[in-house]
């Protein structure tokens, strides 16, 4: 062992610095050693996972197409339906079938409506599927819990109403969210009254996807949104206007102009956009006479309201604004103005010198 | 001077060096770990959101691709119809030609049916003017393609250009051979939008390099591990930097840089603070630390943010010659930048900016190539006087190698762990062997390179963009 | 002599696809199934459908550029039912405009799907 002793004298008479150095220097080594096997081993797990997931998936999908398809005949079909659910009893004790099969009934279910909608509905509520879900709720850990209640609401599972409902003030935020989207999405417009005592914010995301889920209504209840309208929560305000525009709410017109007062630019932004949706004449004279009182960004959008629904009436106040400061206001005004009073316009055309951007006078003009 | 006050001078030298050395460890060892972090935590709140959603949301907000495009003819008609094939609902897509010589304009005039439009351009910023103008689309399948034909102006001109025509909330900058994925748009606009407490001002997506890969029709077919040598090693590089850098940078609010290859902006802010740079050859870089200046100076509570999913794939250089261009663009870009805004460093009024992320990039990279050769020549003089004690220096070498190795290992297993992009048998060999190789193969030209680009920035005022040469995205092989 | 009438199905969605094309081929036709846009093109060159089925968002070629190769490149008259999530009433009326010869919203019911194919081919 001729090199064991030169190695070992060498290091023996190192100082003591150089010693520890050689020693992290080997136990790095060994860190490196275990990190390169085991990579090996990751890398050919995760290969033969997707393998195992693309031949389940094949597996599941022919499976439930054939159950599907086999049931046409009356008492047949509900022992065919039995067996299908006996089967994937079994297999869903294993996490990864379990997750597979999920995916390949949501596949379908997403897609589909009618009889083989409800089929897939039946056989969820009626497997183990769900008692896995339910399990999930109970969890310590926030991801799980949300998972779970992510897939009972895909589901429509009606009966977990109890279960998830005390979840809605849970101390994390995509619990919450997945909470306020089971709720919308089960029980539509009931389902936002949780909106009443929202305290946390709504995030535009958030409010992107329950109004989605509002969406694919069959039962066009129109909410009633005047208290949300006035909420001391900032985001609820903002929601309450995504539906006020979505559901063109007319009676809400006078809460709306009062917005117009609100301390939050963004929401007066927003209320002008609702007001230029439902193209509300009578929100001109407010907007009008505070015109100046108002931010730059929102007297371009008072303009755009405008462009909607100006009458010849509104010529002086147009005319006011055709060499403004800013781009889109002029624009706008030189627009309506053309539509309003061509003579006025034309008149404009000879005095080009006045106008210090006379690209958008020509771009109106031929436009 | 006597001996004891130089052996003293020496003495701190050497101590200053092994500071700096241990400092830079430390940092990265730092910053690995909260990245991993972040990316898990990135990984466990994404993994089951619907994104959907917001596909066909009426209130999903509007994005602008803008593309600058150089010169890009040979595939510039392949890289737009990948373009308008995303799956966002409410986008266009901008494509500025910058004066290009070649027929790039024509070959698009044909293949999307485009024809010469009157369009009132908002100068918000000034650019460089039109050329040919502003063409649109007769084919309703192509209605959201825009392209500008304008004189030359560079890079952060024609972005100019693009922000001044955008009607959108968002615009995301490109480079015009970036492959985006699908879903590239819905990830990248998620952070904008599900910001409550802080306004997020952009967000940058991971660069991956598509060299090898299979692109076939503007979709990424087959990821392959290219074969080139400087080319697994960017891999590796960019992987680091990425996956152990920049997701902890994005914790801790401190992100400096958003790749110009890909990088989304609220436009309100782009064109507040004034546009890009177009003195400037690091104007992803520059432009995020004025924007971050810009909002520290307004008290608004901000955030840069980070995705660390694969949304854009691009050709990297894979030879020497380009590569060492493209680093020497980088460090004179990095050090016109710091140079600009030195008045936020160490400048409490700027907080992280000024108090950690400015002195970060000053001490650890743009200072780290000059210190590197100061020590080399150093360690040279040191073997000339036979001054150097081999036991210390072969013991530090080997911690040092060591360590860079299980560094790019760290990487590596961050990226199995997550996004598992280069499946094949016998990759995680070929990326093991240039986690050994990378410093012998790559780090010695990305000194020279940033040694060059020192003496260019202080001696050769001249050099500006460089030549990349197209060599098409991705061959097929049919 | 084959008499069914073809249908091209481009979905990218397996378990859907594979549900669609049981069923058709149930009801008597013939179905071919393409996973994107790209495919489905070489399938409606090759085969001469009788039927085009094809969802808006997918890889590749989108359903819009699908019925725009085929109303204008191909000048084929073939009928073409456009399936788009709900809520992209644009893309409707885009895909009608390319020309499309009916749509159907997701979900949608197969049966019904049924029904406005063989009203299509009578």
């Amino acid at each position: 062992m001729e090199i064991h002793k030169i190695i070992q004298n060498y290091f023996q008479q190192l100082p003591f610095e150089l010693q520890l150095v050689w020693i992290l220097s080997v136990f790095l080594s060994l860190i490196v050693v275990i990190f390169v096997v085991y990579l090996k081993i990751l890398r050919s797990s995760l290969r033969k996972e997707e393998v195992l997931q693309e031949e389940s998936k094949k597996r599941y999908e022919t499976l439930l197409l054939s159950f599907l398809f086999n049931e046409s005949e009356g008492d047949n079909a509900s022992n065919q339906e039995i067996e299908f659910i006996n089967i994937i009893n079994i297999e869903i004790n294993d996490n990864f079938n379990r997750k597979i099969i999920i995916e390949t009934l949501l596949k379908l279910k997403n897609e589909i409506s009618g009889e083989i909608e409800k089929n897939i509905q039946h056989i969820y509520l009626q497997s183990n599927l769900k008692s896995f879900a339910y399990q999930q709720l109970e969890s310590e850990n926030w991801y799980e819990i949300a998972k779970g209640i992510k897939e009972l609401t895909q589901f429509k599972v009606e009966e977990a109403y109890s279960q998830i409902k005390i979840l809605i003030n849970y101390p994390k935020k995509e619990v919450q969210k997945e909470v306020q989207l089971y709720l919308v999405s089960l029980f539509h417009f009931e389902g936002l009254k949780f909106l009443s005592s929202l305290e946390s914010d709504l995030s535009e995301w958030d409010q992107i996807e329950l109004l989605e889920e509002l969406k694919h209504l069959e039962n066009q209840e129109i909410p009633e949104i005047t208290d949300w309208l006035i909420s001391k929560n900032d985001s609820v305000v903002m929601f309450a206007l995504k539906l006020a525009k979505m559901y063109n709410k007319y009676e809400n017109v006078d809460t709306l102009i009062q917005l117009m007062n609100h301390e939050n630019q963004k929401i007066r932004l927003q209320v002008i956009l609702v007001l230029t949706h439902l193209q509300v004449l009578d929100a001109k004279g407010v907007l009008i006479n505070n015109f100046k009182s108002y931010s730059e960004e929102e007297q371009v959008a008072i303009f755009k309201l405008l462009e909607n629904i100006f009458e010849p009436s509104d010529e002086t106040f147009i005319t006011e604004h055709i060499h403004s400061n800013n781009f889109e206001i002029q624009l706008s005004a030189l627009k309506m103005l053309k539509s309003i009073n061509n003579n006025t316009f034309s008149q404009l055309l000879t005095n080009k010198k006045a106008f210090e951007n006379s690209r958008v006078l020509n771009f109106v003009q031929n436009n | 001077m006597n001996t004891t006050t130089l052996n003293g001078i020496i003495q701190v030298i050497h101590y200053l060096f092994f500071g700096y050395a241990f400092l830079a460890i430390s940092s990265y060892i730092i910053l690995s770990i909260i990245s991993a972090f972040e990316t898990i935590e990135y990984f466990k709140k994404n993994s089951f959101v619907n994104y959907k959603k917001i596909l066909s949301s009426d209130a999903a907000p509007s994005i602008s691709i803008i593309a600058p495009a150089y010169n890009e003819s040979l595939n510039i008609v392949e890289n737009v119809r990948s373009l308008l094939s995303n799956h966002y609902v409410n986008y266009d897509v901008i494509i500025v030609n910058d004066g290009s010589k070649d027929n790039s304009l024509e070959k698009l005039i044909e293949a999307y049916d485009l024809v010469n439009i009157d369009y009132l351009i908002n100068q918000q910023i000034s650019t460089q003017p039109l050329r040919k103008g502003v063409y649109k689309s007769t084919n309703p399948a192509f209605e959201k393609l825009i392209v500008v034909d304008k004189e030359n102006g560079g890079k952060a001109d024609a972005l100019n250009m693009g922000l001044n025509i955008s009607n959108s909330r968002y615009v995301a900058c490109i480079d015009v051979d970036c492959l985006l994925l699908e879903d590239a748009l819905q990830k990248m606009v998620k952070p904008f939008l599900e910001a409550t407490e802080k306004k997020v001002v952009a967000t940058g997506g991971v660069i991956r390099i598509a060299n090898s890969s299979i692109i076939k029709d503007g979709k990424l077919m087959d990821v392959n591990l290219p074969t080139k040598l400087i080319e697994k090693a960017q891999i590796l590089e960019y992987l680091r930097s990425f996956l152990l850098g920049r997701m902890a940078w994005s914790r801790l609010n401190g992100l400096l840089v958003i790749s110009g290859a890909f990088g989304m902006f609220d436009k309100k802010i782009a064109i507040e603070v004034g546009g890009y740079d177009t003195s400037t050859v690091g104007e992803d870089m520059e432009i995020i630390v004025r924007i971050r200046r810009y909002l520290e100076e307004k008290k608004v509570n901000y955030k840069v943010a980070y995705i660390p999913d694969p949304l854009c794939w691009t050709e990297a250089p894979d030879n020497y010659k380009i590569f060492i261009s493209q680093r020497n663009r980088w460090t004179r870009g990095t050090i016109e930048v710091l140079r600009k805004h030195r008045k936020i460093a160490f400048n409490p009024n700027y907080r992280n900016l000024g108090l950690l992320s400015y002195p970060y990039w000053l001490i650890f990279e743009r200072f780290a190539p000059v210190i590197e050769v100061i020590g080399i020549i150093y360690f040279g003089i040191l073997i000339a006087l036979n001054e150097v004690k081999w036991d210390y220096a072969l013991a530090f070498f080997i911690l040092a190698y060591l360590f860079t190795i299980l560094l790019s290992l760290g990487a590596i297993f961050s990226e199995e762990l997550t996004y598992h992009q280069y499946k094949k048998k016998k990759t995680g060999l070929k990326l093991i062997i240039i986690s050994l190789l990378e410093p012998f193969v790559l780090h010695p030209f990305v000194l020279y390179a940033a040694v060059r680009g020192n003496l260019d920035y202080f001696f050769n005022k001249k050099k500006k963009w460089g030549e990349m040469t197209r060599k098409g995205l991705g061959k097929v092989n049919n | 002599m084959n008499n069914k009438k073809k249908i091209v199905l481009a979905e990218d969605n397996s378990t859907l696809s594979l549900l669609l094309k049981f069923k058709l081929e149930k009801e008597g036709y013939e179905v071919l199934v393409a996973e994107d846009g790209k495919k489905a093109i070489e399938l409606i060159e090759k085969h001469h459908p009788n039927l085009i089925l094809t969802d808006i968002m997918m890889p590749f070629v989108s359903g819009l550029e699908v019925i725009s190769h085929v109303r204008n490149k191909l000048n084929l008259e073939t009928k073409i039912i456009v399936f788009s999530a709900a809520g992209q009433e644009e893309m409707v009326l885009k895909a009608f405009n390319l020309g499309a010869s009916d749509f159907m919203a997701k979900p949608f019911s197969p049966n019904e799907l049924t029904i406005r194919i063989k009203r299509l081919l009578p």
